[in-house]
């Protein structure tokens, strides 16, 4: 059963036309990813999702419910969550006040703080420390951490690996890949490896439009269709 | 204390350095208005440019109703109800601008805040059922004789009027305080615990999602956070506690003039204390008053009290001062020429120079300094962190 459809969806920056009729569906418990090279949309595709940048023309429907209209903040009652690119944290906020932000009331402040906790431990030895002062593979973590925390049916993750040293993005790749037991995922990666390891289906972006998808067992980073795409 | 200074061997420099207590007063009232400002801007990073509004409500509620001019409340009304009625319409009045204003985001909402602010500027100073005079503004009438009360409504064993002439003074251990002291002490109670109510509410998980929304709004919406109402929130507190000290202002100066209340200039002279105090420290504004008052009246003109011009004057004599340094300018006109009536032009140096080179302000680069709040930092340099 698909948790979240997109049919058709247009999107524009001011007159630039992003998204030229995106269709794409994530069923329940799946791990989507959506690769493409920079400047396709895959980041647009997710702020659309979530009403950021509201799209013009189409269909968002998550559990069979439109989203298009709706406030981003409705959106995220709804059980979306996002895990930003550039780690967006709030820089003068403990680790702790970020991952209890993350929960809004009624949320199981203390299961929710065990969860992160758990999946990346040193977020627990800084749980005292301003977010600013954390390194960036800590910032990503914390990041990562605010979006499992939050309760949420569906994860939007964005570029989770960028900018992050080999053994961090190890941690990060094991830290997503468990919380994707629990959690359905739209996954954006320029980390074909990574992306296609995590993944069940994938979806290729060009040029603002779906033009390949596919189960990832069958293929591999190397396949013709990513070099096709993907290749600079 | 400042008694002990001025009857010491270094009376003269304490009085060139000191302010007076009555403008400590000011800046007590003045800094309240300030902390308000930066309750909204410096935690959400919405300027709001016409916040003189909400302490030109206090400060124009006070003396409305002492002068019988406000329905249902007579005269008699006490003065720490008159400040709630104050603070309760700049609530109201708040959540009529902010519903419009935070539709909008940056300069923006800086620009609109403003218009709303000056709308009722104009208003204000054109509406004569406020003052025969609306351009001055009200002053509190014959009928309302004595000094406005502070303390508990009603028990007058737990209450002491404020004012200059109008305020009790208090005989204390053989000394007397004067009803200038007696308005600091009163009017700082008063100050201060408006103070710690908003810190409590910074310190809330209220006060965090302000932080969030300052921080990165579109991450606080992204988590579920309707930052609208958070905002709308935060403008409507800081607008109680804005009027609040225009209360306390009209209380202890008994007028308030269109200029000296609804004015753009008093919401840049708050801007200013907080630049100076710091952004988003919360009590970092009052410092900032208090550095902005020092200044200026280190720097007054001749025969406004203490300040450097009157000190040099008497430290160098009437011989020196005669005394020609270029052509026929004098020793004295050339302090005049730099010193008189210059405060201003002083300050506003001071103040690029702040923007400059002290970005944090005063307690921001303090706190940078020891490494978070007083209230967090002294305790774990004593006890150390594993208390």
């Amino acid at each position: 059963m698909s948790v979240l459809e997109l049919a058709g969806v247009h999107t524009y920056y001011g007159d630039s036309h992003i998204l030229e009729g995106v269709d794409l569906d994530v069923s329940e418990g799946e791990v989507v990813a959506l690769a493409g090279r920079n400047g396709v949309g895959k980041t647009t595709t997710l702020r659309t999702i979530l009403q950021l940048t509201p799209p013009r023309e189409g269909e968002i429907t998550f559990r069979g419910e439109s989203l298009v209209g709706l406030e981003t903040h409705d959106v995220a009652a709804r059980g979306l969550g996002w895990i930003p690119e550039d780690r967006r944290i709030f820089g003068q906020l403990t680790v702790e006040e970020n991952l209890r932000a993350a929960i809004p009331e009624p949320g199981d402040v203390a299961a929710g703080l065990d969860l992160a906790f758990e999946s990346f431990p040193i977020l627990e030895e800084r749980r005292g420390q301003d977010a600013g002062t954390l390194s960036g593979g800590q910032q990503q973590m914390l990041a990562i951490a605010r979006g499992l925390v939050g309760d949420n049916d569906l994860l939007l993750v964005d570029e989770p690996s960028e900018g992050l040293a080999p053994q961090i993005v190890a941690d990060v790749a094991e830290a997503l890949s468990r919380a994707s037991e629990d959690v359905t995922m739209l996954l954006v990666e320029q980390n074909l490896p990574l992306a296609l390891d995590l993944a069940d289906r994938f979806y290729i972006l060009d040029k603002g439009r779906v033009v390949d998808e596919g189960e990832t067992a069958a293929v591999s980073a190397d396949d013709e269709r990513f070099r096709r795409y993907l290749s600079a | 204390m400042y008694d002990v200074l001025l009857n010491s061997p270094v009376s003269a420099e304490a009085q060139t350095l000191l302010p007076t207590v009555e403008t400590m007063v000011g800046v007590l009232y003045f800094g309240l208005f300030a902390i308000s400002f930066d309750f909204v801007s410096g935690y959400t990073g919405y300027l709001s440019f016409g916040h003189a509004v909400f302490y030109g409500t206090g400060a124009y509620t006070v003396i409305l109703v002492a002068n019988g001019k406000v329905p249902l409340l007579g005269p008699g009304t006490p003065f720490m109800l008159s400040l709630l009625v104050g603070g309760l319409l700049a609530v109201v009045l708040a959540i009529l601008v902010g519903l419009v204003s935070f539709r909008l985001s940056g300069v923006y909402f800086a620009m609109i805040t403003l218009g709303f602010a000056q709308v009722l500027y104009v208003f204000v100073r054109g509406w004569d059922y406020v003052a025969n005079n609306p351009r001055d503004g009200p002053a509190v009438g014959p009928s309302h004789v004595e000094g406005f009360q502070i303390g508990v409504p009603g028990v007058d064993q737990l209450s002491l009027a404020i004012g200059v002439l109008t305020g009790d003074e208090v005989s204390l251990l053989g000394s007397t305080l004067s009803s200038t002291a007696v308005s600091y002490y009163m009017v700082g109670l008063v100050v201060l615990g408006c103070y710690f109510a908003m810190q409590r509410i910074i310190h809330s998980p209220f006060g965090r999602v302000l932080l969030a929304i300052r921080e990165n709004e579109e991450r606080a919406v992204a988590v579920g956070y309707n930052t609208y109402l958070y905002k709308l929130g935060a403008f409507a507190i800081s607008g109680f506690f804005a009027a609040v000290a225009g209360g306390l202002f009209a209380g202890f100066r008994r007028s308030a003039s269109p200029e000296n209340s609804f004015y753009f200039l008093v919401t840049g002279d708050a801007l200013l204390a907080s630049i100076i105090g710091g952004f988003g420290t919360l009590a970092g504004p009052l410092y900032g008053r208090l550095f902005d008052e020092t200044v200026r009246e280190f720097l007054s003109p001749a025969g406004q009290g203490g300040g450097l011009l009157p000190y040099l004057r008497a430290l160098l004599g009437q011989e020196t001062l005669d005394a020609a340094v270029v052509g026929n300018e004098t020793v004295g006109g050339l302090i005049d020429l730099l010193l008189n009536g210059h405060a201003s032009l002083y300050v506003g140096i001071v103040f690029v120079l702040f923007v400059l080179y002290v970005p944090d302000g005063l307690l921001g680069t303090l706190r940078s300094r020891v490494g978070g709040t007083f209230a967090e930092a002294v305790p774990a340099r004593i006890w150390g962190d594993d208390r």
